[in-house]
């Protein structure tokens, strides 16, 4: 079955627009129709890339209440000064850190959505980052996340190839996990490569050939641990070779900054003009934690959020790409309204999250949750997470949300329609 | 009466007619101590079951030089200070220990109570908090979990000293519920309040444990339905008593040395072996290793290595001399340095082992392990071959695979063996193929 898995993408000229079609052995194909696994295919060759922000990220000093006395009260050292802020409308504005992010708001490629997270929050890294990766805050289920779950509903990824990828981890997130989707993770993109075994170039090559059969044998137990090792080590040979192809060819059309964040959507970048199929990405900016002297840090984080993105896009439009791209950016929760004794910010509950690219329905949608009416003292939710990945999933990529989500998830107006 | 005879999952394995096989003897091994070499193997097949776990159960006595080399690494990491130097002392042990079952119940307690030096910074206090894991490696679980408290190196980890009678820290207390004791969902967020309260003052001064009475909150508090004016060893024995507790550590063994996913029912079994046995765990793992259970077919290649059983294992089976320091380097890449566990989770192992990107390292281990001595240099071959009378493709195909493989080896799996090994130019080249492909599978990650 390993040499059928093939995806073709045929460019249909125009905006880049891709049209995918799928081969794969029939028998398998009626099996998975059987299944009632077809659902809406992503046909418009469209890309989300998830920028995860760890560590708990001020959202009360990313999207400013600058109107609201009550945010200077609450924050004597750390608050921005009203006349450095960048203001979005007569209530809030961004950091003043995030001007290229403005520039993509005034540039109508910013959806900024307010009051998101689920109830009764959680307050540990460890299981708020769960209930974010998995979209089951009442589960403590870890067997799979909402994208992992997403992929299933489509042929094409469980065909094989690599339908996602997450890049600059150790481990695959939780969000890419599923029991039968296998998405790659990619640490580095220059230790990705697969040794040579002994002997000569012949000996190696049947080596490699050998092993790419064997990994394909399929396992007695289907869901079993071997089964699980097999599909990895077919997934990591494949892309091996695939990102080992597409990596050759791009030339940046834009100047990134000399950040983490950058580096990775350079490589993101270049794997989405390589047009291997992949339609999620997967990247992560540590260091939100901001629990004492603040400031700097998360300055610094900001900036490299938002360069970073700015020459993502910037790059991508350079290849006539950007139109098929949307970033969607997340944090486990926000941090407490009150500042703290060491000029930090403890954890918190509610806050924004940006989706951002051509394909954005841009401003501010949803009223910053009130600085008065709290819960525990922190922001109060009036947006499910899921009603965002919702739109993602539904109205951005084109895969039915309830399945993947459950019921009663109304999708945030965020995307173009 | 007639006496009952136990017919549970703990009750002993019955190796039937055809008895003690080869196989059943390298499943013990290889889950009992970091991987085992053809000689391991021979040796516990000729002992037998009794006397193999008898040697693994029962304290033996080190080799002097052993012991010389061990005490040599042992001054290097107090000397330096270094993680890496920490490191090579206690692969060390692992691979070399005439002792290897305390070695892997001692990284158990190093995975439960994980602490990293990433933040304690002072080998000393790492090696004591490791002594400690090692002196009740079979032992007492209550008796650690009482010391762990008052452990240096844990006070600093879990910021014993910001636990103050006025400004209780919760650190300590609610991971001595949720991830040293009784696991979530046996414990609320009230009776971490109440527990920070009976750890107050439990302080650290010059490297050692300072019971700061000023800072103690004396007062009366109710941790898990109790009420009292508990202190922290009071917490503790409230935990210990706590049903939750023994299946806690119940399900830690059998996710360690028998099955990734037990039942609600295994579970059990082995809590009430826990609980008749007050905690102290020589009897209960030498009951389970010994247990139907254990040699079922279930469990047989049915969990997925970690990097220590991975790389330790192989060059236990491959390797002559196994070199520390790329040693300790390769764990780290795969996602296992030791003293420097990610979280104070530890190591969550099973499945999250594997992504593509440590598959392809460890598949790249393999490469390095047959073509260059960066580990140390890979075992006879030619001796190997003419010693077992490997003479066709098959037969060592057969050798390698059972000295290697948990899982009896797969037909069409075979055959593409068998094709490649038949198309190499002579018999060196032949095992070093076999043995890199060997060691790149899928199933050579089971165990």
């Amino acid at each position: 079955m390993a040499g059928n898995r093939r995806i073709f993408l045929t460019r249909c000229g125009t905006a880049g627009v891709a049209s995918v079609g799928v081969s794969m052995p029939g028998i398998w194909r009626s099996a998975v129709n059987a299944a009632g696994l077809l659902g809406m295919p992503n046909t418009k060759g469209r890309v989300l890339v998830v920028v995860e922000m760890a560590g708990g990220n001020d959202g009360l000093n990313t999207v400013i209440p600058f109107a609201d006395d009550t945010y200077y009260k609450a924050r004597p050292v750390l608050a921005v000064p009203k006349d450095r802020v960048l203001k979005l409308n007569s209530a809030v504005a961004l950091h003043p850190k995030l001007g290229d992010l403005r520039t993509l708001f005034d540039d109508s490629q910013v959806a900024v959505i307010q009051g998101v997270g689920y109830p009764k929050p959680d307050r540990s890294h460890f299981r708020s980052m769960d209930i974010w990766h998995t979209a089951r805050p009442e589960s403590v289920d870890l067997r799979d996340g909402w994208l992992g779950r997403a992929l299933e509903r489509d042929p094409k990824a469980l065909a094989g190839g690599v339908p996602a990828l997450a890049l600059g981890s150790e481990k695959l997130p939780l969000a890419l996990l599923s029991g039968r989707v296998n998405v790659p993770n990619v640490q580095s993109m220059d230790a990705y490569k697969l040794l040579p075994g002994p002997g000569d170039q012949s000996a190696q090559a049947r080596a490699k050939q050998t092993l790419r059969e064997v990994v394909a044998l399929k396992a007695t137990e289907a869901g079993g641990e071997l089964d699980f090792l097999r599909r990895t080590a077919d997934v990591t040979l494949t892309s091996v070779d695939r990102l080992g192809e597409v990596a050759k060819a791009y030339k940046s059309g834009a100047t990134y900054p000399e950040t983490g964040l950058a580096r990775k959507l350079q490589v993101v970048a270049r794997l989405i003009a390589g047009d291997m199929g992949t339609q999620i990405f997967y990247v992560s900016l540590g260091g939100f934690d901001t629990h004492s002297r603040q400031q700097p840090v998360h300055e610094l984080l900001l900036a490299e959020l938002s360069g970073a993105i700015a020459a993502f896009l910037k790059d991508l439009k350079s290849h006539k790409l950007a139109d098929r791209v949307m970033v969607a950016t997340f944090s486990e929760f926000g941090r407490r309204v009150d500042e703290n004794g060491s000029l930090g910010t403890d954890h918190g509950a509610a806050s924004q999250m940006f989706c951002i690219g051509p394909g954005v329905k841009p401003g501010v949608t949803g009223a910053h949750p009130s600085l008065t009416d709290l819960v525990d003292g922190d922001l109060k939710h009036h947006t499910d997470f899921r009603q965002v990945y919702a739109a993602l999933l539904q109205n951005w990529l084109g895969y039915p949300a309830e399945p993947v989500l459950g019921k009663g998830f109304q999708p945030v107006d965020c995307v173009k329609g | 009466m007639i006496p009952t005879v136990s017919a549970g999952p703990l009750a002993p394995h019955d190796f039937g007619p055809a008895g003690w096989s080869p196989a059943d003897a390298a499943h013990l091994l290889r889950r009992a101590q970091y991987g085992a070499s053809a000689l391991d193997i021979n040796r516990a097949h000729k002992a037998g079951p009794l006397a193999t776990l008898e040697r693994l159960c029962v304290p033996q006595p080190e080799e002097p030089q052993f012991e010389r080399e061990s005490a040599l690494l042992r001054q290097t990491a107090l000397d330096t200070g270094s993680t890496t130097n920490l490191q090579a002392w206690w692969l060390h042990r692992m691979l070399h220990s005439a002792n290897p079952l305390v070695e892997k119940m001692t990284f158990l307690w190093h995975n439960l109570f994980a602490t990293s030096n990433d933040k304690v910074k002072d080998a000393a206090l790492m090696l004591a908090q490791n002594d400690l894991f090692r002196a009740q490696a079979l032992g007492d679980y209550a008796r650690l979990l009482h010391q762990i408290a008052r452990d240096p190196a844990m006070l600093i980890w879990l910021d014993g000293n910001a636990n103050r009678r006025r400004h209780p820290n919760e650190n300590f207390a609610r991971e001595v519920m949720e991830l040293f004791s009784l696991g979530v969902g046996n414990y609320t967020e009230k009776d971490i309040q109440e527990a920070a309260r009976c750890f107050t003052g439990w302080h650290m001064r010059d490297g050692e444990f300072w019971f700061n009475d000023i800072q103690h909150d004396t007062g009366s508090k109710t941790v898990l339905g109790s009420t009292g004016k508990f202190d922290g060893d009071a917490v503790i024995d409230i935990c210990l008593n706590q049903p939750a507790c023994p299946r806690f550590i119940a399900i830690r063994l059998l996710k360690t040395f028998v099955i990734p996913e037990p039942d609600s029912k295994t579970i059990q079994a082995v809590a009430d072996s826990i609980t008749k046995n007050k905690f102290i765990l020589r009897p209960v793992l030498r009951e389970l290793l010994a247990s139907r259970l254990f040699f079922s077919p279930q469990t047989r290649a049915a969990i997925i290595k970690s990097p220590l059983d991975l790389v330790l294992g192989t060059q236990r089976a491959l390797v002559s001399a196994p070199k520390l320091e790329p040693t300790a380097k390769c764990l780290d890449d795969l996602g296992q340095a030791l003293f420097m566990p990610p979280t104070v989770k530890g190591w969550e192992g099973g499945r999250l082992w594997i992504s593509s990107t440590t598959y392809l390292l460890r598949a790249n281990f393999a490469t390095e392990i047959s073509t260059q001595p960066k580990y140390g240099p890979l075992i006879d071959l030619d001796a190997q071959s003419s010693q077992h009378q490997l003479d066709t493709p098959a037969q060592a195909v057969d050798h390698y695979a059972r000295l290697l493989l948990a899982a009896e080896l797969d037909a069409k799996l075979k055959t593409r063996l068998v094709s490649l090994a038949s198309s190499a130019d002579s018999p060196g080249n032949r095992d070093r193929g076999l043995l890199h492909l060997l060691l790149a599978l899928p199933e050579y990650q089971l165990m």
